[in-house]
């Protein structure tokens, strides 16, 4: 089954100098248990990919699915339930919510979704991201940038999606602890999640199976 | 529920600006309700002192001439429960003090039928006895059986009568009441002053005021007729606007109130750009984001509507011992309205307030906000 499908995806932003093609024709097909890094010099579209296949943006043209859902004229509240359900996503900037605990943050997406037994499943995302109980009542800002992340990670994997979308998940942190994060995803990829990352980091890419290589809004090659 | 937990824990993370957007709500409320309580308190304290009966017509005579015995007896065919009365203003003696006070000269038998006595006995019948009203009675400590000196009569004292405030008849407190006998031989005087007419049926009232005008300033004018129910209902409207003018006063301090949640709530959508960007990216939906901040100014509403409330109920208290120098009307239930009233108002304007926000911060576009820093 393919999580996500791409047919011809073009993604104009209309700026006052004039028009800029961010996404140019782009078609491509991510199956399920796929780990895909998208790479590319800055301002060749991979955040626009990115967002777009999390359904943060729409496509000015072409076609979009997920999980074999056509997400195309879908509104505001259809599409944010999807990333709710279907999408987790973890962010260079880790970007957790500041007044939640840790313990917190990982239940949020789960209460969101009107599930009665966050409790005890955050508590277990905790471990299997390998944080130490004792951190759940910590604040993010309590919590070191390797830490936030597997939070982070835990959180996006919360309501059980089918993908993962993480943009430079490992772009604030040293080289250690990012490698520490990438065999994170790379066990929950073995674990049967799809991750659609972007990086611009060759070493973080090698832990992918594939590699998207965009330039001018292009998908130049597969790898 | 957990936007309301995101609520509290969003105000707890800048206290000194959240307790600044109560207190503004505290002011507004506390100005709601010490003035509407004060409003209602002197409007319950002076419908206390004005003696207002409605079911009372009063007939005063046009121009100088007082109401002949003639035209007496054709108000009491329209309206037999009519009580003439006679009065004047003269110097009284009471244990050798000399006072200025009003006199009035009535039927014995109409006497108990308009005023309450405190003790001793109302007039017999073409008695040259007296009664006296209740502060003349204190001002000069007055018992029955002492007598009075008018002119060159010394009338016996026989009752003292209850207090009955301000009237727009007669005002007996202040007074010294004569059997009609006694005060026509002593102020040579003839026909009345002015005629209650007291009527069963106060629907009826407005049309036996308009017979009585019709049939005697038939001719010309010699009478003219007050309806007590008038002169009540100009008085409450008085009040009616006294009260709504302070309500408008403490409104405009809520409206300032709301202006300063409407700006803190503003400065904390931008501040908040970026988590609100998170919260709609992992699957937060815009109604959610409405509910969070309508819960924030919510929570600020009923704190400061609340204390406000409260300390207004305080400030009420202090006014009315004060000046009013009477605690009671503070527990009214007309009183106690002002409390909800007020915290009502504080919830309505903070919520008010915090609409445009709530719904500036849903619109907030997710990429968009993600990206800002």
């Amino acid at each position: 089954m393919n999580v996500v499908e791409l047919v011809e995806v073009t993604k104009v932003y209309e700026l006052p100098r004039g028009s800029i093609k961010a996404l140019d024709n782009v078609s491509a097909t991510i199956a399920a248990g796929d780990f895909v890094s998208i790479m590319g010099p800055s301002g060749s579209g991979k955040t626009t990919l990115l967002n777009i296949i999390g359904c943060l943006d729409t496509p000015t043209s072409g076609r979009i699915a997920i999980g074999g859902e056509n997400v195309s004229g879908l509104d505001d509240e259809e599409l944010t339930k999807i990333r709710r359900d279907k999408i987790g996503f973890v962010f260079q900037q880790f970007n957790l919510i500041p007044t939640l605990t840790a313990l917190e943050n990982i239940a949020y997406p789960m209460r969101l979704k009107g599930l009665s037994e966050y409790e005890e499943r955050s508590k277990e995302l905790m471990r299997s991201v390998g944080l130490n109980e004792e951190l759940g009542e910590n604040k993010p800002t309590e919590l070191s940038g390797g830490e936030q992340q597997r939070v982070a990670v835990a959180r996006a994997l919360a309501n059980d999606p089918d993908t993962i979308l993480a943009d430079e998940p490992t772009g604030n942190l040293d080289s250690k602890t990012s490698k520490d994060i990438m065999e994170l995803l790379k066990e929950t990829n073995e674990r049967g999640t799809t991750i659609i990352m972007v990086t611009h980091d060759p070493l973080v890419a090698s832990y992918t199976k594939r590699t998207f290589r965009l330039v001018d809004g292009r998908i130049e090659s597969f790898a | 529920m957990i936007f309301f937990e995101f609520a509290k824990r969003n105000l707890a993370r800048h206290k000194f600006r959240s307790i600044l957007a109560v207190v503004g709500i505290v002011i507004g409320v506390l100005a709601i309700t010490a003035l509407g309580i004060l409003g209602n308190s002197v409007r319950l304290s002076a419908s206390e002192q004005l003696h207002l009966i409605g079911n009372e017509l009063v007939v005063f005579p046009y121009g100088d001439v007082a109401i002949s015995e003639d035209n007496f007896e054709q108000i009491e065919k329209i309206a037999a429960n009519s009580i003439p009365v006679q009065s004047g203003v003269d110097k009284v003696i009471f244990n050798e003090e000399t006072a200025l006070v009003a006199i009035y000269g009535m039927r014995s038998e109409d006497i108990p039928n308009l005023l309450e006595k405190e003790e001793g006995q109302f007039l017999k019948h073409g008695s040259s006895n007296c009664l006296v009203g209740s502060r003349i009675a204190d001002d000069y400590e007055l018992r029955v059986g002492e007598r009075a000196t008018i002119k060159t009569q010394k009338p016996r004292i026989v009752g003292v009568l209850k207090e009955r405030g301000i009237g727009f008849d007669i005002n007996p407190d202040n007074a010294v009441i004569l059997s009609d006998k006694l005060f026509s031989s002593l102020y040579n005087s003839s026909g009345y002053n002015l005629v209650i007419v007291k009527v069963d049926d106060v629907t009826e009232l407005e049309k036996i005021g308009e017979t009585i005008e019709d049939r005697l300033n038939k001719k010309e004018q010699v009478v003219v007729v007050m309806e007590m129910k008038m002169i009540v209902e100009g008085i409450q409207n008085l009040f009616n606007t006294l009260s709504l003018f302070l309500l408008g006063i403490g409104s405009i301090s809520l409206v300032v109130a709301g202006v300063s949640i409407l700006n803190v709530m503003m400065m904390s959508t931008v501040e908040r750009t970026k988590e609100i960007g998170v919260m709609r990216a992992i699957g937060t939906s815009k109604k959610g984001i409405v509910q969070m901040f309508l819960f924030e100014s919510l929570i600020l509403g009923a704190i400061g509507g609340v204390i406000g409330a409260f300390l207004g109920f305080g400030v009420g208290y202090l006014v009315d011992v004060l000046i009013l120098k009477e605690a009671s009307y503070l527990f009214a239930p007309s009183s106690l309205v002002y409390l909800f009233l007020g915290i009502a108002f504080g919830i309505g304007t903070s919520v008010i307030s915090g609409l445009y926000p709530a719904w500036k911060a849903s619109k907030l576009k997710p990429i968009e906000a993600l990206r800002y820093e």
